[in-house]
């Protein structure tokens, strides 16, 4: 107990020496502005990448799966790997916007809209590769439970099903509470904006938002229910991804701990995709004071939470493997660990358990250059972790003369390559045409909102409590 | 928020004449009497009561160590007015960990794997040898309790000088120890749980187990600070101090970590039916045999769809009437939930209460609580000196 230690204050959320009205001339102006050059070749660059997409996605219509790299046993390559890693990253939007709300999170009033964006355009390009793995595209329609004079409907029971019904739900509530965010905002734009056309849009999108007190009641009233309706689900789709493999007697696949191991895997690979979005964009469009380090370093923390939660579920996958005393599911760990795919799994290990320690120390949570190249790390370990998960099962399963190495060809690399060019075209429509940052809910967060007990240095100090009685020592 | 500063108006000191401790204990100790009585008469029925009735309260009491953690890292303001409440119960684990050495005593009773003619015969339970040994199952043991130990003594003690000294540096030690605290509680929490109760069946295995182990105790321990909540302020004790909002709150975390729980206790569940492969469903299987099924159906009823629909109303998370309903079956079905897991390794027939399943029960909770009160009654009832304590004052219910 010698040792004396420093308080740590809490930081405000704002920098810098803003009011209302320069936070809203900020994050505005940049839609407000003539385009910049550089946007277009961003957007061209990304609408190239989709064209790619496109046309990977023609071909494998045109000529079937067999232009992956799919065998037998490995009946599932990329496509799976490349599903489950873009849900995955389309969690963190939910949970910033939903589970941090309700945990009175205000620090979250910076990123939410961003990570929202974020996670509709990932889950887009996540629902890409079910539909067509399916092979015959064109009744894609029979996933849907819809009345028919055969009387076939979808197997119920399959987690594959499940997994419709998950996305779909989790697609359609997330563009929801995204959207009913953006109204007083995009009210704001429409106030602001000069163009006629564009008052027009903006103007029918804002629903007639006026601001006025009962609007903004019956706003947070409806933010507070889709809150309250999406946390669930932030739990649930990846659940139910997890069931995919995991109601399989696969060894490798069927274990208990997966629901809440991918939950918590995907909320890691979601932040670590927040990180390196914000880090670009707090510097292209100079919001260094909104985003700031502060916000960076709590989100590398829960980069560390998770990343150890996923690295628990690995440690306690590896022991019940050998404690289960189960012969095939103790081969598999072993041949994850040393068999053809070992640089995989060790890669997964270094990316994902490893490379998140380095935030323990304060100092490296707010390093940028660091986060940027960890954020990075991070979600190709992610993507290794589904790699691993999936193709190490199958290639060598129950029968080793049917044993095998699972090379993707190129159509799976396009492909994949392809869903960027997907992302970045909505995102960078996104950072064109919509506010990027909460200008509502980040002016309630500020310190100007709540101009009590701030010191010189803007510092919050709690007021003293006064105590009744005499302190007893104890 | 007011400009001036917050108020705290209540006494911070335990009034004298509400002090349960001697009552708990003397009531502990006859139950710890009976409980040894019946050690003579039936000892494997005596080691499985005590075996159940220990987890239960160890459970909970991680689920406090657990949650003060949480507390201090994530800077949390809402519950620094009841933060001594479930510091007071994690402070005693170090304590507790004398009433693990029946477990010890009984283990050839309680666990097949310790007997050698079992396994001979038995190649998978052969192969478990290197952990599930007698010497090493002790050997984890003192080590869980002396660091949940150590980690709640000392949580306990920083806070209660940081009362004394008014140095808000404390928190940012406090912080220091809870970030690598949580990452080793949830380790040992989850290997304690894979020896305690999961090796009971020597067979099986559940990489959730430990997960599911907290999700039973965090969920009780909030019906337990609910009721104890509720408890202290009909008294007088911090009536004005524990508000309505931190009521609420309290009725929030009950409730979403009673979804929690289903998610667990069904994910673990759904999965190994789902898959019916014989090295895990064995488990599930004795457990919904004969009358075991209807602790099953039970715990799907009393510990999820009932708190689950009476709070969900936003109103309802502040009701003393529903909250109190909600947390007395939550902690009676805690403990039917400990019993459906422990022992069907004794009674594979069907449901068989002894008296010694009540007499543990009240033995190790009357020590429990009495331990909780001690601790409790001896310090200020809230951190005085917290930081917090102000921003956790000024939190009142709108809406």
């Amino acid at each position: 107990m010698s040792k004396t230690y420093e308080y740590v204050h809490e930081p405000t959320l704002v920098k810098g020496d803003h009011d209302f009205k320069s936070i809203t001339a900020l994050i505005t102006d940049i839609n407000l502005r003539p385009t910049p050059k550089a946007w277009y070749a961003a957007f061209g660059v990304a609408n190239l990448l989709l064209l790619v997409m496109l046309v990977s996605i023609a071909y494998l219509i045109w000529e079937g799966t067999g232009i992956w790299g799919l065998n037998t046993p490995a009946n599932w390559g990329w496509a799976i790997v490349n599903f489950v890693w873009w849900v995955g990253i389309g969690h963190a939007g939910t949970l910033i916007s939903a589970i941090l709300f309700l945990f009175r999170q205000n620090w979250r009033t910076a990123i939410n809209r961003f990570a929202e964006a974020m996670t509709i355009f990932a889950v887009m390009c996540a629902g890409i590769f079910p539909a067509i793995h399916v092979g015959r595209i064109w009744v894609i329609y029979w996933v849907f439970p819809l009345p028919n004079q055969m009387a076939m409907w979808p197997n119920f029971t399959s987690p594959l099903l499940w997994d419709v019904f998950a996305v779909g739900t989790y697609f359609t509530v997330s563009t929801l509470f995204w959207y009913v965010g953006l109204v007083p905002d995009l009210a704001t734009v429409r106030d602001r904006i000069k163009n006629g056309i564009g008052k027009k849009l903006y103007g029918i999108f804002s629903l007639g938002w006026r601001g006025s007190n009962r609007q903004w009641w019956t706003y947070e009233k409806s933010y507070m229910i889709l809150a309250g309706l999406a946390t669930p689900l932030v739990l649930s789709v990846h659940s139910v991804v997890s069931f995919d493999f995991a109601v399989s007697v696969i060894p490798g696949w069927h274990t208990t701990i997966f629901p809440p191991y991918f939950v918590a895997g995907a909320i890691f690979s979601g932040f670590a995709m927040v990180l390196t979005l914000m880090i670009i964009c707090r510097k292209i469009y100079k919001l260094e004071e909104i985003m700031t380090i502060d916000h960076m370093e709590k989100m590398n923390i829960i980069l560390l939470v998770t990343g150890m939660m996923v690295g628990f579920a690995y440690l306690m996958e590896v022991f019940i493997a050998w404690y289960g005393g189960v012969e095939y599911e103790k081969a598999i760990f072993a041949l994850r660990a040393s068999g053809p795919y070992a640089w995989a799994y060790w890669l997964m290990i270094g990316c994902n358990v490893l490379s998140p320690q380095f935030f323990w120390v304060k100092k490296f949570r707010r390093h940028i250059g660091l986060t940027f190249v960890i954020s990075i790390i991070v979600n190709i370990g992610m993507w290794f972790e589904r790699f691993v998960i999936a193709v190490t099962s199958l290639s060598t399963d129950f029968l080793p003369s049917s044993w095998g190495y699972y090379t993707p060809t190129l159509w799976d690399v396009l492909t994949y390559v392809g869903t960027f060019g997907l992302f970045f075209t909505f995102f960078l429509l996104f950072l064109r045409f919509l506010p990027m940052v909460a200008v509502a809910e980040v002016k309630n967060v500020m310190p100007q909102a709540d101009p009590h007990n701030y010191d010189e240095e803007g510092n919050y100090i709690a007021p003293k409590v006064e105590v009744p009685e005499p302190k007893r020592e104890s | 928020m007011a400009t001036d500063s917050p108020k705290l108006t209540d006494s911070v000191e335990f009034p004298s004449e509400l002090n349960v401790t001697k009552v708990l204990f003397g009531v502990g100790t006859a139950g710890l009497i009976a409980s040894g009585v019946g050690y003579f008469l039936n000892h494997e029925q005596f080691f499985f009561s005590w075996l159940t009735s220990f987890n239960y309260f160890t459970s909970i009491a991680l689920g406090a160590l657990l949650l003060v953690m949480i507390h201090h890292i994530t800077r949390s303001s809402w519950g620094v007015v009841i933060r001594r409440i479930i510091e007071s119960f994690s402070s005693n684990l170090w304590l507790w960990a004398i009433f693990f050495i029946p477990v010890i005593i009984g283990m050839t009773t309680l666990y097949s794997w310790t007997d050698p003619s079992y396994y001979i015969d038995d190649p998978i339970v052969a192969g478990k040898q290197p952990y599930l040994n007698e010497p090493f199952y002790i050997v984890r043991a003192i080590l869980y309790f002396a660091i949940w130990g150590w980690l709640g003594y000392k949580l306990h003690k920083v806070s209660i000088e940081m009362d004394r000294t008014n140095d808000w540096g404390l928190t940012t030690l406090l912080r220091k120890i809870s970030a690598p605290g949580i990452l080793i509680v949830a380790l040992t929490l989850a290997f304690a749980s894979f020896d305690w109760l999961m090796s009971l069946d020597a067979h099986w295995f559940s990489t959730m187990f430990g997960v599911y182990y907290f999700a039973m105790g965090f969920q009780a321990l909030f019906a337990v600070l609910i009721l104890l909540a509720f408890w202290l302020r009909r008294r007088g004790v911090l009536e004005n101090t524990i508000s309505q909002s931190h009521i609420h709150d309290l009725g929030s975390w009950f409730w979403a970590f009673t979804i929690f729980y289903a998610y667990i206790a069904f994910s673990q569940f759904l999965l190994i039916y789902y898959a019916n492969i014989s090295e895990e469903v064995l488990w599930f299987y004795h457990r919904m045999e004969g009358s075991w099924i209807f602790i099953g159906y039970t715990l799907i009823i009393g510990r999820f769809l009932i708190p689950f629909l009476l709070l969900i109303n936003r109103d309802s998370k502040h009701n003393k009437k529903l909250l109190t309903i909600s947390a007395v079956l939550v902690l009676i079905v805690h403990f039917l939930e400990m019993y459906w897991i422990a022992m069907p390794a004794l009674h594979s027939q069907g449901i068989s209460f002894s008296w010694m399943d009540v007499t543990t029960m009240i033995g190790l909770g009357g020590i429990f609580l009495g331990l909780f009160f001690r601790t409790y009654a001896k310090n200020n009832l809230v951190p005085v000196n917290d930081p917090k304590l102000s921003d956790s004052l000024a939190k009142s219910y709108h809406q």
